[in-house]
């Protein structure tokens, strides 16, 4: 990077001490979260005194929370449809959006990008009442169906701008060959964006993953318990035996595949979460 | 997804035009002017088709919740309503209402009184009963078309008869079929409430029987009653005060902390910088439970701060939940944690565009580094920040996700915001009233606000840039 070649006239030593200040509470949360489930602490120390597996007892035992494999297995089927309805419906709306000739095209793309300025969490009570009236509430396809529609213009979106990368001549060239516009797509442009389609793709599955409010308050019945929903009902701290340490590692179990996806496609992500959706 | 439709459509919008139209390489293209459309292009069928399930959820799952938001907002629909049609029914309470609210008794008296009337509609239903079969013949043969206006009158002829249940208890029992009364039962459709109203009680005056169908009506009724509470109602204020420091604030931690870290990580050797980014990406990589029980455990009791406060001998108690300039505290600093890294990507890579050469001179110039970010830095961050800004405030202006799950508003409302509010208003309430309507009114302010403002963003960062037509047009 070209700052090492800069001259030193600043200490960077303040600079480092009030960056460390500031992360330290992350740093604390982070640290503690790995410690404690490996560890018991005596009750007002923060110190651990001993090594245990034991918190992660929750694995086999399903006394403790509950049983964390069906709820794996649902997080894993919402995560899973989130990225095959997201890849499918961004690609070719995408393309669409980017390529071909639309009627109202203009008002089409202000709209997606309204939709995807828009904070569609304000639309949760009106979700509700259609749900509601469909007849889907309270049912995993109603879950599926909404969250993925409120990825799709930000999925479209970040679509069109991968597909506006791709140069024109590859198209003509196809299309002069006489291959059809839908030919010319799947065999030619697809490949072209690929890195687009696996950063939306690893971006809907940590979005499906992570997701909480929906689930929650769209199919609250236990028939489709997520890990997000499972995690929270192990967390209620009000509980008489409630163990911090064992949430810590149910907590850990559902963030090392976020971790792993995170470290794996770190630097195509970053493109993605410029455009974030998290305040 | 069907991909073979989406073939079909393809091969049927594509197939006539690829071959005799010669498409102009992409060089010779000119640019486009605006005001001067090339002659009227063709609509592609494949983009429509390749558009039209995007549409359709967006449509479905998109529009119709604003579009209900919008609707909702105007009645008074709530877990007592129900959230489909409602009935008419009179109940003793909705009697007691009215007569509070003028009904005069001889017209209640009239309203809940019960006739007992003998005609086919009836004996089928003592039939459906389970009334004894030759009893009831008995009854259609000799009492037919009999009206009677209390039970009294009808029991002691049913006594009459020959073949009379030997147990009192079963002569009432039957009795009760032939009532026809309009308390507590549910009419599907107004005309039949009215009708059944109009039989027991003829001498209902117009006016007294309209009142009464009206306010029988158990379903969710358009009002402007919602807007009027949350003009008048004493919260509002508060709720409106909390969510403007709330986005103040946090946006504040956002931007300085954000442009901090960009900064900060910008002039540290590269590998330390880089730990320290990756370090703040985690909370917002973190799934949201998660990261809220993390600040759960910091600062509830027997958390971090609580076992470290002890040792130093300071004040304890449940950071999060009991003191009110704690819980403000932790509310800003979780949304702030997540939103910092948001304005540090953004200005990182801003700060990378900027042409190194300048920086460089301004060293040989002999500036210092905080000469180097205030004249030739900050003034280029310009667009990153007002982004940034702009961008924030609508997400915090509508989220609500992680304080429900850290602080939920509390101590009291104290931490409570416009956009928790209204979802707890209409979805989760303690109380298990979930008031829908006054719900969405709520929610409706924040739509209203959300789309104005995305709008606006919009025109601001030049959407006419973001759009222009597609090259090749068949």
């Amino acid at each position: 990077m070209q700052h090492s070649s800069m001259t030193r006239n600043f200490s960077m030593i303040p600079v480092l001490a009030v960056l460390g200040l500031v992360t330290l509470p992350l740093v604390v949360m982070y640290a503690f979260l790995v410690i404690d489930s490996f560890s018991n602490a005596p009750a007002t120390s923060l110190i651990p005194s001993e090594f245990t597996l034991e918190h992660w007892r929750f694995l086999y035992d399903f006394s403790l929370v509950g049983n964390v494999w069906i709820a794996t297995k649902n997080s894993l089927i919402l995560a899973f449809t989130m990225v095959v309805t997201t890849l499918v419906l961004s690609s070719t709306g995408g393309y669409a959006m980017s390529r071909l000739n639309l009627p109202f095209r203009r008002f089409f793309l202000a709209s997606v990008l309204v939709m995807h300025a828009f904070p569609a969490v304000t639309l949760l009570i009106g979700t509700f009442l259609v749900l509601n009236f469909t007849g889907l509430y309270n049912s995993m396809i109603g879950v599926i169906l909404v969250k993925g529609t409120l990825m799709l213009p930000f999925g479209i979106w970040i679509m069109k701008g991968f597909y506006d990368a791709v140069p024109w001549e590859i198209e003509m060239a196809g299309v002069q060959d006489g291959a059809s516009r839908f030919t010319v797509w799947r065999r030619l442009v697809l490949p072209q964006v690929k890195p687009g389609l696996v950063a939306l793709g690893v971006f809907a599955f940590l979005d499906g993953w992570g997701e909480y409010l929906l689930p929650r308050i769209l199919a609250p019945g236990a028939d489709f318990e997520v890990l997000s929903v499972f995690l929270q009902d192990a967390a209620i701290p009000d509980a008489a035996d409630y163990n911090f340490n064992i949430f810590k590692s149910v907590g850990i179990f559902y963030t090392l595949p976020v971790l792993i996806l995170f470290v794996v496609f770190q630097n195509r992500l970053m493109n993605i979460f410029g455009g974030g959706t998290k305040g | 997804m069907n991909m073979r439709a989406l073939t079909d459509g393809a091969r049927e919008g594509t197939a006539i035009a690829v071959p005799s139209t010669p498409v102009p390489p992409a060089v010779t293209l000119p640019p486009r002017r605006r005001g001067k459309p090339r002659g009227k292009p063709r609509v592609s069928l494949l983009g429509l088709a390749m558009l039209a399930p995007s549409l359709l959820l967006l449509c479905a799952f998109f529009f119709a919740p604003a579009i209900f938001t919008g609707v909702f907002a105007f009645t008074n629909m709530s877990t007592s309503t129900g959230i489909g049609k409602g009935d008419w029914m009179v109940t003793p309470v909705l009697l007691r209402q009215l007569r509070d609210a003028g009904l005069s008794e001889a017209d209640e008296q009239a309203i809940s009184a019960a006739t007992y009337v003998v005609d086919a509609e009836h004996v089928a239903r003592a039939e459906a009963g389970g009334v004894d079969a030759r009893f009831l013949s008995d009854i259609e043969s000799r009492l037919a078309g009999e009206t009677y206006d209390n039970a009294r009158d009808f029991e002691r002829d049913l006594r009459d008869l020959p073949s009379k249940p030997r147990s009192a208890r079963a002569l009432k029992g039957a009795a009760d079929h032939f009532a026809s009364s309009v308390l507590n039962r549910r009419y599907a459709t107004e005309a039949a409430f009215a009708a059944a109203l109009s039989t027991v009680a003829p001498g209902l005056a117009p006016e007294t029987l309209s009142l009464v169908t009206e306010r029988a009506y158990t379903g969710a009724v358009f009002t402007v009653e919602n807007f009027v509470t949350l003009a008048t109602r004493r919260d509002t204020l508060r709720i409106v005060g909390n969510t403007f420091l709330y986005v103040g604030l946090t946006l504040g931690f956002n931007v300085a902390i954000g442009l901090f870290l960009a900064l900060s990580t910008f002039y540290l050797p590269k590998r330390v910088g880089s730990v320290f980014s990756a370090l703040w990406l985690l909370p917002r990589i973190t799934p949201v439970v998660l990261y809220a029980t993390l600040w759960q455990w910091f600062t509830w009791e027997n958390g971090f701060i609580y076992i470290l406060a002890d040792t130093l001998g300071l004040p304890t108690y449940n950071y999060m939940k009991a003191g009110v300039t704690s819980a403000w505290t932790i509310m800003i600093l979780s949304n702030g944690f997540v939103g910092a890294s948001f304005g540090m990507i953004l200005f990182s890579g801003a700060l990378r565009a900027i042409p190194v050469q300048q920086l460089w001179a301004s060293e040989v110039d002999g500036a210092s580094r905080l000469q180097q970010i205030r004249r030739i830095i900050l003034p280029q961050l310009r667009w990153p920040v007002l982004f940034v800004t702009a961008y924030q405030t609508l997400s915090l202006l509508s989220s609500y996700e992680l304080i429900w799950l850290t602080t939920d508003g509390g101590p009291g409302t104290t931490t409570t915001v416009w956009a928790l509010d209204a979802f707890k208003t209409a979805l989760w309430a303690y109380s298990g009233e979930f008031k829908y309507g006054l719900g969405a009114a709520m929610a409706l302010i924040l739509v209203v606000v959300g789309l104005t403002l995305s709008i606006a963003y919009l025109i601001l960062f030049k959407f006419d840039d973001l759009v222009s037509r597609p090259k090749i047009e068949f």
